[in-house]
């Protein structure tokens, strides 16, 4: 070999390769880049976090409280002592707004956390188990599934109640079978590989199988379907809400306050248009965020 | 197989200087640099190189059927039939296209659209170009498959890609292909998806089929027993130049460029690995450098047994023997080391 | 073919059969008493009205005796009667079913005119400035309320500018609702085709539809959307259910008379058996949809008939 290049300027090409592991940053890495350079992420990104802002927040800077009647006179068009108005009964429209931001969350998180928890058990516990077990939780599921969101939300309200809570519970369970369909394919798959066969061989335990193996890949679609699954939980309960089967009055929550600003939208159209930009700009932020996820941790949409 | 007999025929597709550049996330990746070439009349010229050298994308430079919006070809002309291709217009490449160059691809099963019988598959290319009514269009097509051996022709025209063999969909692609005429054939990597014993059978179809239309072709690929069996004059692609170019015989014979001999080194022969003094398997050491990253010079430096100060320098293409080219400084010593 | 096709009926009347389940256990899943929760709003009734009523609808019998009362009565095409006003069931969902039909078909074309042509736009561009205007203009009528795009519609075409009319009951009013429903639905119906269409594009045969020289226009139509066929009917299929969905938030907005604002005033009204019925009739046109999406696809995917 000849030695007529200088040993340090040995070129990368032959220089031992460092282990895979340290070529490609974490996932939380990956993802944070990604972010970055993805437009859409960022903004939305940002509502969410305004959202958040505004939710925790809410009492110090919302100026007046959401349910005192009188705050200004009735119906009065945004000024500068009332930049959103106030509504039919003299409540400040901006702090109901901000008020109003805490209940979407809670909607968001409350209801997404039923559908990803129970569809997460469903998924992983029908993949993994096989046989009759595996036949009947995911028949089950494709039949609630053809019943649409909306029918089974209208069912679970009729059944309990129109209340907000019931609302998000509503919610939550319709949303269930796609996130046991997104676990079941995953775990439907990782079966497939030879790595899992190899575990199994080697004697790998059930509960070792499940999170060392199949949860890790199981987590990324989810964390899509969950942040898209918020803006669809949001927008849902916004709507029975707005149909009286939600939230109902003085309660600050967006859809409500739309359903109560139909009878006056002709004269003070405020009351309607600004709890609608409120969930219009949530439901955007977390779509924006849940695309830009989908494509930050979609290993096949990632251009090399 | 020997090519000395056609080094007077005319050049029918003439590729200078091209330049193919990609933009990916880590910066400008110039897939084929200054990578220039002649294809003569009813010859079979080898592009060979492993993957990420340039080949395919040489191919597709030409006939313009590169990714619309991260890639494009940023210099050259390819000379066919007194144009240049690379300045056509939309519609003026579409008539070229399957009717004077076609190109066959590595995949005959996603190549093929899944929902089109292959009849209409192969009827489109010259109603397209020839005009012909739907009767004379399917009469050519049972034509074609018959020519390219497959049995009951009439009958396979109404069914689907999926109902076929791997090899059938092949011989279906090369008919599709040949059914205008074309005077140039691009195969890339026609064989490397199919079983070996089909392999060899495809190829023997390909000498057939060119001997009985006069066409030329190009045909890429990695696998240099193919360039062996098939070839008259090679060229060698790393990282996106040519490195090297001749006549296959010879250059099999003695080659000019470390690479190549690299190359022909690496394939498994029987008698190395079981005859008396077995040895391993030769390969190249290390990895081919990332396009966005090329180190100055030589690309093949790094890797490269042979290399000196000089290598630093880009080497020119310069004939080592007669019809033989090659890009390096070092040919001489090389060809010195194997005889030694 | 065959078989898939008894597959998929056998699928769809599986479906419809654990809905009637569901329907008769719903209202035993009523925290409380139902028949009292029924009556609540009225004052007058007394406790021998609701044990009639409870007599009448079977709640005092054994749940399995109560399936089969329900089941032998639904077969003969008895669904009940609503607790207010003493109206048939199914005669009084069949009279509504064609308005929200109306809506739902109305709407969804819209929502494939718009939203495929969008798609195939923004995926034939793809990365391009259009392509980006056409994802920003479906992200955006993804993430608007339908009901609030309703109300501000109903603001400026009908009351300000009196171009449309609203709660009348012939087509002039349909035209809002219809929009209304569409533009949000064509939003997601265009992001699922663009996506579906740039995995096409990048499709091996497409490449070599181009290199035999073939036209735009003939690589468009019949290699990328012929084979585009299977999931855009897919789509379709999925959004006709979206559809009737919003059909149901819709036709309260604009106050029109389908089944969906028969459904709302049912559920305030605690109308149990008017609810059951909703359920029942909305599962099984569902279903028949399905049933129907999958004959479509066996009749366009030449890889399901011809194995």
């Amino acid at each position: 070999m000849s030695e007529s290049f200088p040993v340090e300027e040995l070129p990368a090409a032959l220089a031992p390769l460092p282990p895979a592991a340290a070529l490609r940053p974490g996932p939380v890495r990956r993802i944070g880049s990604f972010l970055l350079r993805n437009p859409g992420g960022v903004i939305g990104a940002t509502i969410v976090l305004c959202l958040v802002l505004s939710a925790v927040l809410a009492p110090i800077i919302a100026p007046y409280d959401p349910l005192h009647m009188g705050a200004g006179r009735r119906l009065t068009p945004p000024s500068p002592a009332h930049p959103f108005g106030t509504d039919e009964f003299g409540r400040d429209l901006l702090s109901r707004v901000i008020y109003g931001s805490r209940l979407t969350l809670q909607i968001g998180l409350i209801a997404v956390s039923i559908s990803l928890g129970t569809g997460l058990l469903v998924g992983l516990v029908g993949g993994y188990s096989g046989g009759w077990v595996e036949r009947i939780l995911m028949r089950g599921t494709d039949v609630l599934f053809s019943f649409t969101d909306t029918l089974i939300a209208l069912a679970a309200v009729a059944v309990l109640g129109p209340s907000l809570t019931n609302a998000m519970i509503a919610v939550g369970i319709a949303a269930i079978p796609y996130y046991a369909r997104v676990t079941y394919g995953v775990v439907l798959v990782e079966k497939s590989k030879p790595y899992f066969d190899a575990a199994v061989a080697a004697g790998a335990g059930h509960l070792r199988i499940i999170f060392v193996h199949l949860l890790p890949n199981v987590i990324p679609p989810l964390i899509v379907v969950a942040s898209l699954g918020v803006s669809a939980a949001v927008l849902a309960a916004a709507g029975l809400s707005f149909l009286g089967l939600g939230a109902q009055p003085p309660s600050p929550e967006w859809g409500a306050m739309l359903a109560s600003g139909r009878d006056y939208f002709t004269r003070a159209s405020w009351i309607m248009t600004f709890p609608g930009l409120a969930i219009a700009l949530s439901v955007l932020g977390f779509n924006l965020l849940g695309d830009a996820l989908r494509e930050a941790l979609d290993p096949r949409q990632r251009r090399r | 197989m020997t090519g000395a007999t056609r080094s007077s025929a005319r050049p029918v597709l003439a590729v200078e200087r091209l330049r193919t550049e990609f933009s990916t996330k880590a910066g400008l990746a110039v897939a084929v640099d200054d990578v220039s070439f002649e294809l003569r009349e009813a010859e079979t010229l080898a592009i060979v190189g492993e993957s990420g050298s340039g080949k395919s994308v040489t191919a597709l430079s030409i006939l313009g059927l590169l990714p619309p919006v991260t890639a494009r070809v940023a210099g050259g002309t390819v000379r066919f039939g007194g144009r240049d291709l690379l300045s056509l217009d939309r519609s003026q490449l579409q008539d070229v296209r399957g009717a004077q160059i076609a190109m066959i691809f590595q995949d005959p099963m996603t190549s093929l659209n899944p929902v089109l019988t292959i009849g209409r598959q192969l009827t489109e290319a010259v109603v397209r170009h020839e005009h012909l009514d739907p009767r004379a269009a399917t009469a050519r097509a049972v034509e074609m498959l018959a020519r390219v051996q497959i049995p009951e022709p009439a009958w396979q025209i109404g069914r689907y890609p999926h109902q076929l063999s791997g090899g059938m969909r092949q011989r279906v692609m090369i008919a599709m292909a040949l059914s205008c005429r074309p005077k140039v054939l691009i195969a890339d990597e026609p064989t490397t998806a199919l079983d070996v014993t089909v392999q060899a059978q495809i190829l023997d179809l390909m000498s057939t089929l060119q001997e009985e239309f006069g066409t030329a072709i190009i045909l890429i690929t990695h696998d240099m027993g193919v360039v062996a069996e098939m070839s008259d004059r090679v060229i060698v692609m790393y990282a996106g130049r040519k490195v090297e170019e001749g006549d296959t015989v010879t250059l099999f014979d003695n080659p000019c460029h470390p690479y190549t001999r690299g190359l022909l080194k690496a394939r498994p022969r029987i008698t190395a690995t079981f005859g008396p003094g077995r040895s391993r398997l030769q390969e190249i050491p290390g990895v081919v450098p990332p396009l966005t990253r090329l180190p100055p010079g030589c690309r093949f430096a790094p890797r490269c047994a042979l290399r000196v100060e000089h290598c630093r320098e880009q080497p020119s293409l310069d004939e080592k023997a007669p019809g033989q080219r090659a890009e390096c400084w070092e040919s001489h010593r090389m060809q010195a080391e194997s005889t030694a | 073919m065959a078989r898939y096709l008894l597959k998929r009926l056998l699928s769809a009347v599986v479906t419809i059969w654990v809905t009637t389940i569901a329907v008769v256990l719903l209202i035993h899943l009523v925290p409380g008493d139902p028949v009292k929760i029924m009556f609540a709003q009225s004052q007058s009734t007394t406790p021998e009205q609701l044990e009639t009523v409870r007599h009448n609808l079977g709640l005092d019998r054994p749940i399995y005796e109560q399936y089969a009362i329900y089941m032998s009565r639904v077969l003969h095409g008895d669904f009940g009667h609503t607790i207010r006003g003493d109206q048939p069931i199914l005669p009084l969902l069949l009279g509504r079913l064609p308005y929200t039909l109306a809506l739902a078909l109305s709407s969804l074309l819209v929502a494939t005119v718009i939203g495929l042509g969008l798609g195939f736009l923004a995926a034939y561009k793809r990365g391009t400035a259009l392509d980006s205007l056409c994802m920003v203009l479906a992200i955006g009528g993804v993430s608007v309320p339908v009901f609030w795009l309703g109300q501000i519609l109903i603001l400026v075409f009908a009351v300000r500018l009196s171009w449309f009319q609203v709660a009348g009951s012939d087509w002039r009013s349909l035209i809002l609702p219809a929009l209304t429903l569409g533009v949000t639905n064509a939003a997601v119906v265009a992001r699922l085709t663009r996506s579906t269409m740039i995995d096409i594009f990048n499709q091996d045969y497409i490449r070599t539809a181009w290199a035999k020289g073939l036209p735009a226009r003939t690589v468009l139509s019949r290699h990328a959307l012929r084979a585009g066929l299977v999931p855009i009917v897919t789509i379709l299929g999925l959004q006709f259910t979206y559809t009737m969905g919003g059909a149901v938030i819709v036709e309260n907005v604009f106050s029109w008379n389908g089944i969906g604002r028969l459904a709302v005033q049912a559920i305030f009204q605690r109308d149990y058996p008017l609810i059951q019925g909703f359920i029942l009739t909305f599962a099984c046109l569902v279903a028949l949809v399905s049933l129907a999406m999958d004959v479509l696809y066996a009749v366009l995917d030449p890889r399901i008939v011809h194995v």
